[in-house]
Formats: C-alpha cells, structure tokens, sequence
C-alpha cells in the first residue's frame, strides 16, 4: 500500500496539471459514454422486441404455423374437432399504421376471447367485463392499451382509423386495456387487440390464421400429447415451441448489434491510448522524482501501485462522467439503432428507454478497466529501470534509440501474426478484432522510427519556414522521441479510426449504388406502402394489378412477389420474380446463373449473397422450403448479389411459386415506358386510373434509387454518428497529447527565452512543432485508416454479412484526417505557446 | 579512529562496470572499504571518478558487478532491488547535491515522508522531526514548498530529511557543492553539530575543505583505486 504523503503527493501533481487531468477524463468519458450508449440503445431494442413478442406469445408454449406465415383456419378447427387438445387459441398478428398520427404502428393481434382465458390476462378474460357481443360484432372494434389510448387522445367510445396495405379502416375502441405494472404496460404498448375475424378482414388474411398456440404441459404426457398433434397435422403446417421464432428473430440482428459494439469499443480503444499518452507523459514528466523517491526508499511496487492510483482516480472520474454523457447520448441513439432495426430487419417500437444497471455496471468495468490496462505498461516502464538510471531521462532516449531496431522487428512480426489471425478459416468477429488490435499496436511500433525519419527528411522544409526556430522545432521532435513517439501514435491511431470507418461507409454505399444502377432498370415501380423497407409483403389487389398491366404507354410490367418462408427450418425471405428480358438484366451473380426456363426451374432456386454465406448454402447444394404442398427440396442454381437485406433471401420463378404455393398475390410490379414516352406522363395517367382503388406508392427509377440511399444512409447514420464521436475522440486526444507535451517544455523554453529567443520567436517554435507533429499523425493515420478500412471491409463485413463490397474512398476523407490533426495540432499549441511567451524565464528555469 | 569496533560498512572486492555501447567501462574494481560506527570519512576524487557511483553502490540504489557489501551481517549485495529499497529506507539518509526534495510535497512532508514509508510515524517522531527541522531554522517554512525556498533553505531541508529517521548511515554526496559560501557555512554548521553531538556515521563525497577539516579519515578516489590520504597532503584545497 502507498503512503498517505505519497498518494497526496500524486494527487498534487495531478491538481497541478488540471488541464492535462480534465482532457484525460474527458478522453474516458467519452469512450465509456460511446459503448454505454451503443449498449442502451441495443438494449432497449432487443427488450421492447421480447416484450412485444412476449405480450402476444403469452403463456403459449407451443405454436402451429404454416408456411409463409399463414394457416388455414381449417387446422384449428380440426384441432378442435379432434378434441385431443383444449387449451389451443388461434391467433391473427400483424401491424398496421395510424394515419392520425404518421410513423406510428400499431400491432394488431386477432384473438378468439372464448378460449383466451388461460392464454393472454388482457384479451378479454371473464371478469374484464368486455361486451363480447360487439366486440365479435361484424363492426371493427378494438381493445387499446391505456397507455396508448392516451398518448393518441383517445377514450374508450371513441374511434381509431388506421391503414393495411393502402387501405384504410375505422376501429371503435370497447375499452381500454390497463395494466397492473410497468414491464406490462410497456409489453403493450401499441398494442390492439381485435376478435379474429376483424384482424383477417383489417389484415386481408380470409380464412388465414398466423398460428394456432398451445399450451402443452412439460411432461410426458404433454410429449405425448405433442405427437399426437404432430400426426394429424395436414402438410405445411408444423408445431414449434413458442420461443423459437422470438430467438430466432434475435438472432436476425446479432451481426449488426455487433458491430455497433465493436466500432463503440473501437471509441474506447481510442481513449485507451489517450489515457496510454498520459500516463506515459505524467511518468517521463516526473521521471526525475520517481528516482527521488526510490532513492529514499520507495518500492518499485510502492511506485507502480502510485501510478495505477492515479489512472484509477481518472478512470473512475471519467467514467462516472462517461456514464452520465453515455446515458444522454443512449436516448438519441437508440431511436437510430431502432429505426435501422425498422428499416432491415423486424418492426420494433421503443417506448421506454431502458437504463440497465448491468450496462452500467458493464460501461463501468470496462471505462476502469481500459483506463487500469493502458496504465500498466507505462507503469512498469517507469518501476522497471533501475533506481540510479530513472534520475536520468537522456537514459530513457537513448534506450528508445536502441530498441528502435528490435521494434521495428516486433512491429513487423506483430503484423504478420495479425494477418495470419484474419486467413485462419472461420468466421470469428472476436478473432477479426483482435487481429485489428493487433494491426494498431504494429502501426504503434513503427511510429518512432518513422517520426525519426520524417524529420530527418522534413527538416529543411521546417527550416525553410522558420529559419533556425523551425530547424530546432524539428529537431526537438527527435530529442525527446520517448515523448513525442507516444503522442503522435496516439493520435495517428485515433485518427485512422475516422479514416477506417470512413472508407467503410463509403465503399458501402458506392457499392449499392452500383448495385441500384443495374438491380432498378425499369421506369416504374407500384406497391402497397409496407412497414419494413427491405421486405414489403403487403399485397397489390388484383384490380390495381390489371389497370397497371394493361395501362397505355406501358411496354412490359414484370411482378414481385416477396413471402417469408420456413427454408432449412428456419424463417426465410422468398422473392418471386416474373422473368423476362428485360427484368433478368437487374440480376447479377457471383456462382452459377439463371435458371429460369430450364427444364427442371420447378425444382430450382438462386439464392443471395448474404444468404449463401449466412447458410453455407451453395451452388449444387438444396434447400427445404415448406411450401402450401408440404416440404419440398429445391436445388440452388445461383448465387446472386444482393445489399438489399443482411438476412439473405431465397428467389424463385413466378412459375415456380405458384407450382407450389397456393397464393397469387403480388407485392409489387415493375413497369418498362414505351420508348419515347414520357415517364411522368405515364405517372399521371396512371394515378388517375387508379383513383377509388387501393392506395400504393408509385415510384419511378431515380425516387426508388434515391429512397433506397436514403434508407441506406439512415441504416448508417448511427455508424457515422459513432464515427464522429470517434473524430472528437480524437481531436481531444490530439489537443491533450501536444498541449501536454508542450507544457512540459516549460523549462526548456525558458532556457531558449534565457539564450535569447523572443517570445513571438517561442510562438514561432511551438506552432511549428505542434503542427509538423500534428501533420505526421495524420500522415501517418492514412496508411493505418486503409489497412483498418480493408480489414473492416473485406473481412469484418465479410464474416458478419458476407457481402461482396468494392473498396472506395474519397481523397476528402483523408484530407479530412490529416486536416483535422493539423488543425488539433496547431490549437494544442495555442494556450502553450501563449503561457511560455508571457513566462517570465527566471520563475520557469526556478520552476524545477 | 575505532579501528577495533566491528565495522558498521564493510566494501568487499568490489567491482563496478558499465556498458556503454559495445566498450565497457571499468569504474573501479576490488575496491575494499570499512565504515565504523560514529566515523566521518570523506570521499575525493574528480568528477566521473566513480564517487557517486560508489555512494548508490553503498546506498542500495545501484547494484555492483562483483564484489560484497555488508552492512553490520546483512549482505546488502545479496538482496533483491525490493529488499534493498526496504533497506535503504530504514537504514540509510542521503543527501544529494542538487536536494532532490519531492516538490508535491510541503517542507514538513518532505521531511516526514521517510518515517511514513518505514510505517514508524508516531506524533513523538513527528514532533522529533518538527524538532530537526528547527534545529536546521526552517521549522517557520515547514508548510511550504520547495520551490518556494533558496537553494540553501532547500539543501537544509534535505539535510533534515536525512537525518530525521535517525539512519545507521548518512550518504551525503557534494552536500555544499549547489551552494554559496554563506550557506555552504550553515550546511556546514549543522553537519559538525552532528557529528560531534551525535556520533553518526558519515560518508561524504566533497571538495569542501571545511567538511575535510572534521574528517576521521580521507580518502582519494583516482582511476578506480582508494587511497587514504593525509589533509595537509592534498593540495590546492
């Protein structure tokens, strides 16, 4: 344990140098608040998606589905018939939108109040006093939750309009669902409940049900009983615990949550090696009175556990900030992270942002933790020499000159081992990262015989501009390497982090919009508005389908159909395409090819990028899909590119779908314009063709190409807003390390002021130091923020989404980092440059 | 000079090199030493001729190549770096030419700081302490900080710390060499009070004729070897 002077001692220091101390804590701060909010806000979207999969599971235990999400009511009826089971409920989910009020949605869950009882608490128990009469009534009448209802302006009597697929419907409002606690009330959250017959006839779902649910006891007679179910059911439908589809659903966005984890901790990397750069400073600033203190008596371990204390006391004060500023910045973040969610995966509405404690608890370990880590080394450098040497610090250059050889080496050999980390087979995110770590720590150990270097080469140029002053700037750099080599890693890293995911989102979108370019070729495109961007299921009825088809100045309509499916026992997106010359040219592929119009297209289907790497599904291989006819296997002839959707889809022929699905609904179509006619004029026309019939959206190419960017760029703005925060990161980082650095130089400075040199010659001398460091940090960032950008494209992206992406970047995007470090750079030196030009050289030569 | 007491240092066949890029350098070597209790010995020798080296040598801080040291039966060179840290602070008081007071800390901290590190500081060794510092005349400065005090003020202070702890040894190397005549005088003062009132063993490396004049013994330190030599043999001081 340290002694009381000796921890008062090191708390002294720190008050001393506030400026140094509050950018350090600033540094954790932010790191933690990045990962805390990734974190909430990943929270709060997963537990509002259980709740709301929970609010409408129940105490279900199983579930019978169909294929492509519906069943024929027949099944329940049968079941029931068959008098093997009685606690069975048949069950209509779905959403619909309230046009009152735009960007709300509602669940809809269609229930049978007669068997609820045992199932679901608040859909019409026996005591709830619901008037089952009107409720069952052929009239659209609903239950709301209180919450809901408020939040609407609306009572029980009052009406509620809401719209499925362009159609719009008025739902009376019997009453208002209250619930007993917090957790229930969140769970139903816009949540309205209707008898069955009024969500088939809302949802267009006649004779349909999504599931029949079950509670079937867990014991052997409840095993029994579960196969004796299993045999009378007729093909297509199949009985699956309840839970499977709420993980499975989960598991859809575990890559994505991923990575949002990975880019926060990336933030807090950054801060680890601000706190490394402080430390390290604070260590070679107090060089000399550690060796004091050893001289007098103090252990190495006395030593190491001071300096720890110290990271420790900025660490937690860091932290602490960073989990208030993470919890500021949660709230914000979460309505990104869910509004992706809403864009490429599953609807899911937060209402409540969840503060955990474990996330807390977790923000706070590893704000600590990071801070602790990046302590050690310099810690140990500082305890490791002998007491007689630590006196010294010319010791500590010339050792860093020595080592350089050998570091240069472990650098390179730390690269290799990176490298061969990223060619091992697998798919490892973890493994990915680590590699990425350690690609930094190998650009980390190249720093200083780079900056030797640099300056050897760039001293003239600095000479150029400022004469002698600028000569002295350059080589001051080199004189203390031990410190500047830290500072200028610190920010090179930290900036290469901004250039890295940078890269990232710009090869991303250059490459959709490549894929755009060829995928979107006709003029026109119709659909019903949907709820989830990436896969609208909703269906064009068939009158608006014939006036599309047949309208004048229209030269080839080509359909969509887009389902969810259980393929290889998992829920799947099938994409029903009507082939034709010129719809076929918006499909590329990467294996095999098209396979429409070969003799056995029945039994074939291509499948997308993502899919292929999500399922290790290739061309050659099959795939069971449970069609309306029962499971049939199905050859995969392609392999096509696709951005559209991470989870991958399946696409067959209209021809084969309709072979074995009994549906012949259409989700969309695609319109070719005669030559020489006017888009827009076909727009028109068409519109008033479909006046009185349902509403769809009618897009032409370049309104498709822009919304699909523009959902593209709101799926990535969470990924940009983290990157910024990466980039203040940074600049904060930028401005401690120099300002630090220059501050120190207090006595060197005077010793200058002392030899003559004027305070508008100081000015001089620290600007040109701060900037030509700044400068070759951000030189330097530029070939680490590719290797970091390659890394995250070809690897990252490839392990977790499995997409094919070209790499692009943007001269500005590393103008940008070299400026940003520039201008850090030059602002470090301001507040130095002014406090040494003022000093008085006497009291700073005193100032020992 | 107690010749016949058992020494309280004894320096056994002791060698130190240094490496220096691929040539070694030979400070001393089979250098042999006693310090007996209540002895004033006074190291000379010109600059780099290994005088510092052999106070950290003595001191723990350094660590020889070869060779033994032994402080009464404890073999100071068979120790761990810890042990001997744990050592120096209870056994032994340096004091530096350039003071090397901690400026975090206040006069009085400074002082104490020593005893705290031992685990030995009661309110009687406190007020022992606050007792040195007056007898040094900066018990009226004991809440400020170094920087704040003359280079004279600075080296009384170190000489306070030293001796606060009551050490078996006190390592002072060129404890006047920082400071002016008047100064020195008062350094001086306070050094002769202690050895003749309280018998402690020194080991001084110094120019200060002053301090030579009150030597038990002196001894030359020249190209690695240690001679005794006689005050009015040494010229020119």
């Amino acid at each position: 344990m340290t002694t009381r002077l000796l921890r008062l001692s090191s708390f002294r220091y720190l008050l001393k140098h506030p400026l140094l101390m509050a950018l350090s804590i600033l540094g954790v701060a932010l790191g933690v608040a990045v990962v805390v909010a990734i974190d909430l806000a990943n929270t709060s979207a997963t537990e509002a998606f259980r709740l709301s999969s929970e609010a409408v599971t129940g105490r279900a235990t199983h579930s019978i589905t169909g294929s492509r999400d519906l069943l024929d009511e027949r099944v329940y009826r049968d079941l029931r018939l068959n008098g093997s089971i009685r606690e069975a409920a048949p069950i209509i989910d779905g959403y619909v939108s309230a046009p009152g009020d735009p960007g709300r949605t509602l669940q809809v869950i269609g229930v049978d109040p007669l068997v609820e009882g045992p199932f679901r608490a608040y859909t019409g128990a026996a005591d709830s006093g619901l008037d089952l009469g009107q409720f069952m009534s052929a009239r659209p009448t609903g239950l709301l939750s209180a919450f809901t209802a408020t939040s609407l302006g609306i009572t029980e009597g009052d009406s509620l309009e809401v719209a499925f697929e362009g159609k719009r419907f008025v739902v009376s409002i019997l009453g208002l669902i209250n619930s007993e606690s917090e957790q229930a009330a969140r769970a139903l959250d816009n949540v309205m409940v209707v008898d069955i017959s009024t969500a088939q006839n809302l949802l267009r779902m006649d004779g349909k049900l999504s599931r029949v649910e079950l509670i079937i006891p867990d014991s052997e007679g409840g095993a029994s009983l579960l196969q004796s179910i299993e045999n009378v059911l007729p093909e297509g439908a199949q009985i699956e615990p309840s839970a499977s589809k709420t993980d499975t659903l989960a598991q859809m966005t575990r890559a994505f949550s991923l990575n949002l984890v990975a880019l926060s901790l990336l933030a807090l990397v950054v801060g680890m090696f601000l706190i490394y750069n402080t430390v390290t400073f604070s260590i070679v600033q107090r060089r000399a009175m550690i060796g004091r203190l050893r001289a007098l008596g103090v252990t190495r371990r006395e030593i190491f556990q001071l300096i720890l204390g110290e990271a420790l006391l900025i660490g937690t004060l860091g932290t602490i900030l960073g989990l208030f500023a993470g919890v500021a910045l949660g709230t914000g973040l979460v309505q990104l992270v869910t509004q992706s969610i809403n864009d490429l995966y599953y609807v899911v509405r937060v209402r409540s942002f969840d503060v955990s404690l474990w996330s807390l608890a977790k923000g706070m370990a590893l704000g600590i933790g990071a801070t602790l880590l990046a302590a050690i080394p310099p810690a140990r450098e500082a305890t490791s020499a002998p007491a007689s040497s630590v006196m010294r610090r010319s010791e500590e250059e010339t050792k860093l000159y020595r080592i350089i050889p050998k570091l240069v080496w472990i650098s390179l050999a730390t690269a290799v081992a990176a490298f061969g980390l990223l060619a091992l087979p697998g798919n490892s995110i973890p493994l990915s990262y680590t590699a990425l770590l350690l690609l930094i720590l190998a650009f980390a150990g190249l720093t200083p015989g780079a900056v030797i270097l640099f300056t050897r080469w760039f001293k003239p140029v600095l000479s150029l501009f400022g004469g002698v002053v600028g000569r002295m700037a350059a080589q001051g750099t080199v004189t203390s390497l031990s410190r500047t080599a830290v500072a200028i890693a610190s920010l090179m890293i930290a900036i290469s982090a901004t250039i890295g995911v940078g890269v990232m989102v710009n090869s991303f979108r250059s490459t959709v919009e490549v894929w755009l370019s060829y995928t979107l070729q006709a003029d026109v495109y119709i659909s019903p508005p949907g709820l989830v961007f990436r896969r609208n299921d909703a269906t064009v009825s068939p009158d608006v389908e014939a006036v599309l088809r047949n309208a004048p100045g229209v030269a080839a309509a080509y359909s969509v159909r887009t389902a969810e499916v259980t393929a290889g026992g998992r829920p799947s997106d099938l994409i029903v395409v009507e082939p034709g010359p010129q719809r076929d040219q918006g499909t590329r592929f990467k294996e095999g090819g098209r396979i429409w119009g070969d003799a056995d297209e029945l039994e074939k289907v291509v499948v997308s990028e993502p899919y292929s790497f999500r399922y290790d599904v290739h061309v050659g291989d099959s795939i069971d899909i449970a069609t309306d006819s029962g499971l049939k296997t199905f050859s995969v002839g392609g392999v096509y590119y696709d951005y559209g959707s991470d989870l991958g889809a399946i696409m067959m022929s209209r021809k084969t779908y309709e072979a074995h699905f009994d549906d012949r609904g259409i989700s969309g179509i695609s319109l070719y314009v005669e030559p020489g006619k006017d888009v827009e004029e076909v727009i028109r026309s068409l519109r008033i063709g479909l006046e009185g019939k349902q509403e769809v959206l009618m897009r032409s190419n370049r309104s498709l190409r822009e919304a699909s960017l523009d959902v593209f760029d709101r799926t990535f703005t969470v990924t940009i807003v983290l990157r910024l925060l990466a980039v203040l990161v940074a600049f904060i980082g930028v401005l401690s390390a120099l300002m630090a650095l220059q501050l120190e130089r207090a006595r060197e400075l005077a010793v200058m002021r002392a030899n003559g040199l004027t305070p508008r010659q100081v000015w001089k001398y620290v600007t040109l130091q701060t900037g030509f460091m700044g400068w070759m940090a951000g030189l330097f960032s530029i070939p680490l923020g590719l290797v970091l950008a390659y890394v995250l494209i070809f690897v990252i992206n490839q392990r977790s989404f499995g997409w094919t992406l070209q790499m692009e970047w943007s001269p500005a995007i590393l103008i940008q980092a070299v400026l940003l470090a520039l201008v850090a750079a030059l602002l470090a030196g301001v507040y130095p440059a002014w406090k040494m030009s003022r000093a008085k050289p006497a009291e700073a030569l005193r100032d020992e | 000079m107690e010749t016949k007491k058992e020494p309280l240092v004894r320096v056994s066949n002791l060698t130190k090199v240094y490496r220096e890029g691929e040539t070694e350098r030979v400070v001393f070597s089979g250098m042999n030493l006693d310090l007996h209790p209540g002895e004033l010995v006074v190291l000379l020798g010109r600059s780099g001729s290994g005088k510092s080296t052999l106070l950290n040598l003595i001191s723990g801080i350094d660590e020889a190549t070869t060779g033994k040291i032994f402080f009464g039966e404890v073999e100071l060179t068979a120790l761990s770096e810890n042990d001997r840290t744990l050592f120096r602070r209870e056994s032994i008081g340096i004091i530096f030419q350039s003071f090397n007071l901690i400026p975090t800390l206040t006069v009085a901290e400074n002082m104490l700081l020593p005893m705290e590190l031992n685990g030995r500081l009661s309110e009687e060794r406190r007020a022992k302490a606050l007792g040195v510092l007056e007898e040094v005349g900066l018990l009226n400065r004991q809440d400020s900080y170094p920087d704040r005090l003359s280079g004279g003020e600075q080296q009384r202070v170190a000489l306070a710390r030293a001796l606060a702890h009551e050490p078996l040894l006190i390592l002072a190397d060129e404890p006047t060499g920082n400071l002016d005549l008047k100064t020195a005088d008062q350094v001086m003062q306070i050094l002769h009070r202690l050895i003749h009132d309280e018998k402690r063993t020194m080991l001084i490396a110094t120019h200060d004729r002053d301090i030579l004049n009150l030597a038990d013994r002196i001894l030359s330190l020249k190209e690695g070897v240690l001679t005794e030599v006689k005050i009015q043999d040494i010229a020119g001081l």
